[in-house]
């Protein structure tokens, strides 16, 4: 411990290793906890498209949640004109999502999973929805 | 000495004193009387004499299972206190970043014994494990060997991780007391020309046996008490392969409630602590294991 | 100095300190990429690392209260370590009747270990009514006798004629310690925060045997729950290990100097 009674005493106490070090760790944890309060809003957006890269309207969306072993299904929505959708989930992070169209048919099951519960995520990748008459899944 | 200021000092005295005594003392006491009875918490107690202890040592496998999985587990401290002293005798060597080789083989001893047990348990695992891996890579042996299922590796499974976890609190000893030893006994008896190994064994070794002691007390001390781990990494099986005597003590205190049996046992264990360090003692020449001056 | 090669005792020390980081490099790397939980070969560089196993071990298992109870028994535990030790450690520096006595009941308390007396502790704790308790779990920790003799150590060092000094001028007891022992002896208040935080944050059979509800329990027990409840089928548990060896890495990195003081100034609980 350096003892030089040169430095006032407010300088001793708070340029030591301790203060530094766990000051930075409880502003870090502060300024976390601020993303996380301003991007909850447990919105899932993305796109559905078919095979040829189009936006497909009117396609249903699934979303499950993971439920201690298995995923449960919790929540539905449905594209717009441009393929978008939007779900609110704010129970669970761990997520899986498809779409599937009559006629058109229905993408595999895609897992999202986020750093925290009802974290705003939009999809990079759309949906795709591939025919399923081909009789596989 | 006035006495008008003596209850200011039993006063600054009695916290502490009363936590040892509640904590240590009483137990102990407690333990012995507890052990000639027949208790639980929810009858009158009853006096049986010696049946107790009867029972332990003539009709318990488990308590003699215990016994030896303890004094294997002891005597296999010494191991690694050697290898500790071949670590000091390296770091206290003349060479750049000392500290941080210190510090990265120290690392290891305040961690959470929990945690140590967990990523163990998992290294020593039968299918996924590194050492597995190592062992097979290297052509050591063509099966996997179930470490911490098989019923001659689990103890010594157990004993190397408690090594890894208490080589840098051993080196941390030896290399104070390596750091004690005046460097003019070395100049000296290089001048009169003696070989580096007569220094080492008519200087070194003499002069680092109060740390030696103290490493070999403290190890065993370990080994003794080493219940974390034990519980973590192996649940005292398989059967009662690592079955320690502090896990069967608490197993027959808190999941069996033989609060009776298990104060008898517990009295069995500190009466053993106290026989094996005062043998240590008296091997190690009286007077834990000073130096002595001629 | 006789001049002999370096580069072996370096070749030495590195060996083994690849041996001892190289479960620490383990574990790290499955907590983020999960991968060597079930399949084989293990790989040396994690594939595709991720950060969502420490998400999940968030929530799984209520880290953040276990983490809240331990830091709330390891201050108490602290706190009154410093304060009781201290007075301890002041009044054996004083000469007094019945002095050897309570030297000897000391000395030989250092020798019976915390699992010789698990029994009747906590049948003790269960009749002070403190069993599942902050109170029930730190009391136990109040007090160690390694850090007893440190102070007294510190303060045997203190020259007298500060002493006098400070009783001529009519000082209580009471206030000696604190006025003028204690700022003198800052090592050894360090020496003890970190012994007294680090025995009690680790602390793991007294909690088990203490707290009855699960949210009473201390870090170290979570993490036992947590391998009694996945198993070891899931990359949460290694990043729950993780997240609970990094506070003791830390505190270790920041206070080596007053733990490593602490432990050598005499034998250790281990």
């Amino acid at each position: 411990m350096r003892d030089d009674f040169d430095r006032p005493l407010w300088r001793r106490l708070v340029v030591n290793r301790f203060v530094v070090v766990l000051g930075a760790i409880a502003l870090a944890i502060v300024g976390w906890n601020a993303y996380v309060a301003s991007y909850s809003g447990g919105r899932v957006t993305g796109r559905v498209t078919d095979t040829a890269g189009e936006p497909v309207a009117g396609a249903s969306v699934t979303l499950w949640v993971l439920n201690f072993t298995t995923y449960v299904e919790k929540a539905r929505g449905v594209t717009d004109a441009d393929g978008r959708f939007l779900i609110i989930n704010r129970d669970s992070h761990n997520l899986q999502l498809a779409a599937e169209k009559a006629g058109v048919g229905r993408s595999r099951r895609v897992p999202v999973r986020l750093y925290f519960r009802a974290q705003d995520v939009e999809l990079r990748e759309p949906l795709v929805l591939v025919p399923t008459s081909q009789g596989g899944s | 000495m006035r006495i008008r200021s003596a209850l200011p000092i039993w006063c600054f005295l009695a916290p502490s004193l009363v936590i040892f005594l509640l904590y240590r003392v009483l137990p102990l006491a407690w333990n012995l009387v507890l052990s000639f009875q027949d208790w639980s918490p929810l009858k009158a107690a009853r006096w049986v004499g010696l049946s107790q202890y009867e029972e332990m040592l003539f009709d318990d496998e488990v308590f003699w299972q215990a016994l030896w999985n303890t004094v294997f587990f002891i005597a296999s401290a010494p191991i690694a206190v050697l290898l500790a002293l071949g670590l000091a005798l390296l770091v206290n060597a003349d060479i750049r970043g000392r500290n941080i080789y210190r510090t990265i083989i120290f690392i290891s001893y305040p961690l959470m014994t929990v945690a140590v047990a967990i990523i163990w348990r998992w290294m020593f695992e039968e299918r996924v494990g590194l050492i597995n891996y190592v062992a097979r890579s290297l052509d050591l042996v063509t099966q996997p060997i179930p470490f911490l299922n098989s019923f001659q590796w689990a103890l010594p499974s157990v004993i190397a991780a408690n090594t890894w976890q208490m080589l840098g609190f051993y080196m941390i000893i030896l290399l104070t007391g390596l750091q004690n030893i005046p460097e003019n006994l070395y100049e000296a008896a290089a001048i009169d020309g003696a070989s580096a190994r007569r220094r080492f064994w008519r200087i070194t070794v003499p002069l680092l046996k109060p740390s030696l002691f103290l490493c070999f007390v403290v190890g065993m001390l370990n080994s003794f008490t080493s219940f974390d781990l034990v519980y973590v990494m192996t649940g005292g099986g398989p059967g009662r392969a690592t079955e320690l005597l502090v896990t069967y003590i608490y197993k027959l205190g808190f999941v069996q409630t033989r609060f009776d049996y298990a104060a008898a046992v517990t009295v069995f264990y500190f009466a053993l602590l106290v026989a094996i360090t005062w043998s240590a003692n008296r091997l190690s020449g009286g007077n834990a294991g000073a130096v002595e001056r001629d | 100095m006789r001049r002999y090669p370096r580069w072996p005792i370096h070749m030495a020390l590195l060996t083994v300190s690849v041996l001892m980081l190289l479960p620490f490099y383990w574990v790290v790397k499955t907590s983020v990429s999960g991968e060597n939980i079930f399949a084989y070969p293990p790989s040396i560089i994690p594939k595709s690392p991720h950060l969502f196993y420490y998400v999940d071990a968030w929530y799984y298992i209520p880290f953040a209260r276990y983490f809240v109870n331990s830091i709330v028994v390891s201050s108490i535990a602290v706190v009154a370590n410093v304060i009781l030790n201290a007075m301890a450690g002041y009044a054996l520096t004083r000469d007094f009747v019945g002095k050897p006595f309570v030297l000897f009941l000391f000395l030989s308390c250092m020798m019976i270990p915390f699992q010789a007396t698990i029994i009747p502790a906590y049948l003790i704790t269960g009749r002070l009514g403190l069993l599942d308790s902050f109170w029930g779990l730190a009391l136990p920790q109040c007090s160690t006798i390694v850090c007893i003799f440190v102070f007294k150590g510190s303060f045997d060092a203190v020259p007298r004629s500060l002493v006098d000094a400070a009783r001529i001028d009519g000082l209580s007891e009471w206030r000696i310690i604190w006025k003028v022992m204690m700022p003198l002896a800052k090592s050894a208040i360090a020496t003890n925060v970190i012994l007294a935080f680090v025995w009690s944050w680790n602390n793991f059979m007294w909690p088990l045997i203490v707290t009855r509800s699960a949210d009473m329990q201390t870090l170290p027990l979570g993490l036992a729950r947590f391998l009694s409840y996945q198993e070891d089928t899931t990359g949460a548990l290694y990043a729950f290990c993780v997240m609970v060896l990094a506070p003791g890495v830390l505190l270790f990195l920041l206070a080596q100097r007053e733990f490593i003081q602490g432990l050598t100034s005499g034998a250790t609980k281990g």
